[in-house]
């Protein structure tokens, strides 16, 4: 336990409704719009779709059940709950590069979500739909003002610290129950437009047609893994985060694990059945990224009917989805640090949103930082935290013994001896597989390097910081739970 | 074939909207109801059950194989917690019959 004075009542959610779409807003990003929707219909459309569905069910599903029992059972941010699990020492610091990472992520994620905020803005100005608007141009144009992209960058910020400062309930919490159901509905009428003109089969045809063949490539099932577990959020301490705050009696298993990775993999499915048949109506080019949703997209608004309402749905819940997952990826830095410090949560949620704010300037400033940090976190630092997170899970509390205490109790389903496995051995090995993938695919590259330097400092960094401040020389004492149970 | 889409389309389509929002409406119905049921519980009482006959059997079991489990304290507290309530209260959240409450014992 941290030797910090008791500061008042852990919060708790207010309904279950609201912890479920925490869940949702949480991993409904980015990725979901732009990248899903693509990847599916390169991928063999119908193929990826059973690929994906599958390593859902046996990898994100059981994965998000662990990390939110183990929130659920510590009831603390990520550094307490590696504390009460391997006990006070050196080894903490996992827990300290699970926040690292958390924060590097959010540093070139809030850029990000300062691009759809520019979006959202010009489409209720309409500017998508005035004469001569050129879509590359406009992009262009705000990729290259520094200036403008570091006052966005400071706005999304500055609006995440007001919500967060005002607590789990009256913050997060009254956001998210709002924001998560308006993305859907927006999206929802953008599929009904698209599937109403002419031309849209194709775009269905492209996302669902069955390429059988795909299921044989080794490519499907390393895009659909990358997708089942990177979509998902697994191991970013994100869903530990949230089930921290969950009540006495709530389930971890069905919201947690079930509907979270099967429901937000849903919203990428309806962006591909909102984006694709408008595309394909207009005759544009399918793509990815910023390239679909800020030029292939805005060039179709113009040629559809109710085209400026469109493009308003469209980027508002683009916006809604990014910015919700901004929110919930700083928060557990803020239940982090606000446990292991004196501050109140006011002076915590500046503190970190101020750090996060000042480590995300370089990205804000040049979209070429945003994109190697991307590279180098996405392929290397996010698996780190969730090697982190589910290698203690599985091989210091033991999956059994978590499943038994924390899965189970209270659960809506019963979680079998199944599980078991998946969590000590299966997950882990993937995580590894896909760290040591992409450093072979990118073997040299200044990424790769980034990469390679992430993995090996970050947990000297976390280790060194944890010896320092608990005062052991590293070494574990009784308080942990080491042993394992299998 | 609706659309100009063919067959193995439409069966993909259907199939993936089952799939995924078939499959996250039912979990979220089924959690939201439970919520209900579990408010509805603790209107009439202050505790509610906490495990169902199979995941408390499970764990009775774990605490007979492993007595020197740094656990086992807590996971017996749970155990006991649960078997408490269910003596002590009519209304149960899992399904519990009489029988199966009379044959359980403390840890």
């Amino acid at each position: 336990m941290a030797e910090v004075p008791s500061k008042t009542a852990r919060a708790e959610w207010g309904t279950r409704f609201g912890f479920l779409m925490a869940m949702i807003g949480a991993m409904v990003g980015a990725g979901n719009i732009w990248r899903f929707p693509y990847v599916m219909g390169n991928n063999g459309g119908g193929a990826f779709v059973l690929a994906f569905l599958s390593l859902l069910f046996l990898l994100a599903a059981p994965g998000l059940m662990a990390e939110v029992a183990l929130g659920r059972y510590t009831k603390k941010g990520v550094i307490g709950a590696f504390r009460d699990v391997v006990g006070r020492g050196g080894m903490v610091g996992l827990g300290v590069v699970v926040l690292m990472v958390n924060v590097a992520l959010m540093s070139y994620y809030s850029p990000v979500i300062a691009w759809t905020l520019y979006y959202a803005i010009h489409s209720l100005l309409f500017t998508f739909t005035a004469a001569g608007f050129e879509a590359e141009a406009f992009m262009t144009g705000l990729f290259e003002n520094s200036a403008l992209m570091i006052g966005l960058h400071t706005v999304v910020m500055g609006s995440i610290a007001a919500i967060l400062a005002l607590g789990i309930r009256r913050g997060v919490e009254r956001i998210v129950v709002y924001a998560v159901p308006a993305l859907v509905t927006a999206l929802v009428i953008m599929t009904i437009r698209g599937l109403t003109l002419p031309g849209a089969s194709e775009g269905i045809a492209f996302a669902f047609d069955v390429q059988w063949e795909y299921l044989t490539y080794s490519d499907t099932w390393i895009a659909a893994l990358g997708q089942a577990l990177f979509s998902t959020g697994l191991g970013w301490g994100i869903a530990l985060t949230i089930g921290s705050y969950l009540r006495e009696y709530d389930d971890v298993p069905l919201g947690g694990g079930v509907f979270t990775a099967i429901g937000e993999s849903s919203v990428g499915i309806l962006a591909a059945l909102a984006i694709f048949p408008i595309v394909f109506a207009v005759g544009v080019e399918p793509d990815a990224g910023a390239g679909l949703a800020f030029v292939s997209l805005v060039q179709v608004f113009p040629e559809i009917p109710f085209g400026g309402l469109v493009a308003i749905l469209f980027f508002v819940g683009f916006f809604l989805a990014t910015f919700t997952s901004g929110l919930l990826i700083t928060e557990v830095g803020v239940t982090t640090v606000s446990e292991e410090t004196r501050l109140d949560r006011t002076q915590t949620t500046l503190v970190v949103c101020g750090a996060i704010w000042l480590l995300g300037l370089p990205s804000a400033y040049s979209v070429d930082v945003l994109d190697y940090l991307d590279f180098v976190f996405g392929n290397w630092g996010l698996p780190l935290a969730t090697l982190a997170i589910i290698g203690v899970i599985g091989w210091v509390v033991g999956p059994r013994r978590l499943r038994l205490l924390a899965v189970n109790r209270n659960a809506g389903v019963y979680v079998g001896r199944w599980w078991d496995p998946l969590i000590k051995y299966v997950i882990p090995t993937v995580m590894i597989f896909i760290m040591a993938y992409f450093a072979w695919e990118n073997f040299g590259t200044p990424e790769m390097i980034g990469g390679m330097l992430v993995i090996a400092l970050f947990p000297i960094i976390g280790y060194a910081i944890m010896s320092v401040l608990e005062g052991r020389g590293g070494r574990p004492d009784t308080a942990g739970v080491t042993g394992g149970d299998d | 074939m609706a659309f100009g889409l063919s067959t193995e389309v439409i069966g993909m389509l259907a199939f993936t909207l089952l799939a995924f929002w078939g499959v996250a409406g039912w979990a979220l119905v089924r959690t939201l109801r439970q919520e209900g049921r579990k408010v509805e519980i603790l209107r009439h009482q202050d505790r509610m059950d906490t495990y169902s006959p199979r995941a408390l059997a499970e764990l009775g079991e774990w605490i007979e194989e492993n007595p020197d489990d740094p656990l086992v304290d807590d996971a017996r507290d749970r155990y006991n917690e649960c078997v408490e309530t269910l003596r002590r209260t009519d209304r149960h959240f899992y399904d519990w019959s009489d029988e199966e409450i009379a044959r359980l014992e403390r840890r």
